[in-house]
């Protein structure tokens, strides 16, 4: 193995260990609409929803910063430039993780002033990470972007996948970069800031992971390069071609002008036709294989990557990116119910996928098969999907309660809570939490317990 | 809009894109396993989609260049499935080639030597 996989693979230990902080925060989160009282004077609701928020952005990107450096030196054929400088920064990244997490639990608030900006807290919604922290983690990047464009310069030569993957690296470090200003008018501030974020995930995130699934594709069912490179250029036509304006749907309401509403609308009713091309792809991928392969948790997530990419991105998206009826459902539980759905669809599951395909080669499995992965699968899926579909609920009955007849006031803002509907959504989102936890917890067994078990899973040295 | 209009606009929105998801998927399946009952399954999801967009148009309160939005997606929602799959079919035509399945130092496929 070279360093760089090595180094992968810490990377997804980490990446496992924060999908359980995320998992753990997201279940205190939902308590605390059950009972608002929970932790009341010692860790406010907002902390709990920032680590979760926060540390779901930070466990995916750590996954796609491993899965490149499993892939890359296979691809390239050589250890990747900076490989030294990349070890360093991956204990400095779980370190500046850990810290900042600390910060936020334990002193939670800063005064309106530089000092608190700096060290506890940015203050903007999903980059919450205080200035100091922010910095490292544009240092992680430009490691890892040198790590990949320094490899493909050293090893002199490229292949289609790379050559993606290092133009799409660009924006993914540029992009970063708006996380640092403060700017003092709020609607400015919001358009630069969805640059960020809805960019990042429904652009740069959606590359990356093009990339990743291109090269997990080989390696799992055998597909050729040619192949997967072609659907890849296609793929990123199409998803750069209705994603980047596609941004304007986030622009509906903060302040711009008018003409947002058309473009945002317009492109984002794009959106769901290249993935209903994934959902093609995927069916003939397996069908040609006769859902056939070697490592068979692998392709049951990659198969949950397709259709959750399309349900969760493409219908849930589609209820709501219209603007007559964003008008009322943005920012209420129906867009959170579309958004846990479309982050696990278009990018947990694929991460998942990649960590099934590292293990059976860390620890040389013929093949990858057995009971466990499948109560993991079953158990996050379904506690996944219950819960999408219990905000659903809920964020039905806030926009019809609190939007369109309360018209958005205070008053109906607290009628909207109390609704038994949204209540009851929130009661069984808990529940369902509870499953997708059990979910994660055996998950995070199989994957310690792979290749330990006979006969679910065969080593090669019991095969031959 | 009226509340209740919200909340029908949002579901039948909703429910067209599963159905041309649906639609594609059993297309595909169809393709798959060439059998009757698939193509006619997926003609009739696509049928019930067809259904869903004309609910659109004539019974949410959408203005009349989004319902138009809502026709030529399904036109494209149509369309995508079986060009999709012909695409596939070629490009998997010279799939038998063994380099190509190899990371680059081992294979002939190298966009660009630098």
């Amino acid at each position: 193995m070279y360093r760089s996989q090595h180094l992968a693979v810490k990377y997804f230990a980490a990446a496992i260990t924060l999908f359980g902080v995320m998992t753990l925060t997201g279940l205190m989160s939902a308590y605390y609409y059950l009972n608002p009282e929970f932790l009341f004077g010692i860790l406010p609701f907002n902390i709990a929803k920032i680590l979760h928020i926060d540390t779901m952005v930070i466990w995916l990107l750590m996954g796609f910063i491993a899965s490149i450096y499993w892939f890359l030196p296979e691809e390239l054929g050589r250890e990747p430039a900076g490989i030294r400088a990349a070890e360093i920064l991956f204990y400095v990244f779980c370190t500046a993780v850990a810290v900042v997490a600390v910060v936020f639990v334990f002193v939670q608030y800063g005064g309106s002033n530089e000092t608190a900006l700096w060290f506890i807290n940015q203050g903007r919604k999903y980059v919450e990470a205080p200035r100091w922290a922010a910095i490292g983690i544009v240092v992680v990047m430009v490691v890892f972007a040198y790590n990949v464009i320094g490899t493909t310069i050293a090893a002199r030569k490229t292949t289609g996948i790379i050559t993606v993957l290092m133009v799409d690296l660009v924006p993914l470090v540029v992009l970063y970069l708006i996380a640092f200003p403060a700017l003092s008018n709020m609607s400015e501030d919001l358009f630069w800031w969805w640059w960020l974020v809805h960019l990042w995930v429904e652009a740069t995130w959606e590359v990356l992971i093009g990339c990743i699934m291109a090269l997990a594709l080989m390696q799992l069912l055998g597909t050729s390069r040619r192949i997967v490179e072609a659907w890849l250029y296609i793929e990123v036509a199409l998803v750069l071609g209705t994603g980047i304006l596609g941004l304007g749907h986030h622009y509906f309401w903060i302040g711009t002008p008018d003409y947002w509403l058309t473009i945002g609308g317009f492109f984002s009713a794009l959106e769901p036709l290249p993935l209903l091309g994934m959902v093609v792809h995927a069916v003939y991928d397996a069908g040609a294989k006769h859902m056939r392969a070697t490592n068979r948790p692998a392709l049951y997530w990659m198969m949950a990557e397709a259709f959750g990419n399309f349900i969760g991105g493409g219908v849930w998206g589609f209820m709501i990116t219209l603007p007559q009826v964003n008008l009322y459902a943005h920012g209420t539980q129906w867009t959170v119910s579309h958004g846990h759905f479309a982050f696990w669809g278009a990018y947990a599951c694929g991460i998942i996928a990649v960590i099934y395909l590292v293990l059976q080669k860390t620890r040389n499995l013929t093949y990858v098969d057995g009971l466990l992965w499948r109560w993991s699968f079953a158990a996050l899926n379904v506690g996944l999907l219950g819960m999408i579909g219990a905000l659903l609920v809920s964020g039905f009955a806030q926009a019809f309660v609190e939007r369109a007849i309360g018209g958005s006031t205070l008053q109906a803002f607290i009628a909207g809570q109390e609704n038994a509907w949204f209540i009851e959504g929130m009661v069984f989102r808990f529940l369902l939490g509870i499953v997708f936890a059990a979910g994660y917890v055996v998950l995070v067994w199989d994957l310690l317990a792979l290749g330990r078990r006979v006969p679910a899973v065969a080593a090669t040295s019991a095969a031959e | 809009m009226t509340e209740f209009g919200l909340l029908q606009t949002g579901l039948l929105l909703g429910l067209y894109v599963l159905l041309a998801g649906t639609w594609g998927l059993l297309y595909a399946v169809a393709r798959l396993w060439s059998t009757a009952i698939f193509r006619g399954a997926a003609a009739v999801v696509y049928g019930l989609h067809g259904l869903t967009a004309l609910a659109i148009i004539v019974r949410t309160p959408l203005g009349m260049g989004w319902k138009c939005l809502i026709v030529a997606s399904s036109l494209a929602f149509l369309v995508v499935p079986p060009i999709a799959w012909r695409f596939l079919q070629h490009i998997h035509e010279n799939e038998s080639l063994e380099h190509d399945r190899k990371s680059s130092q081992h294979s002939g496929r190298v966009v660009a030597r630098l």
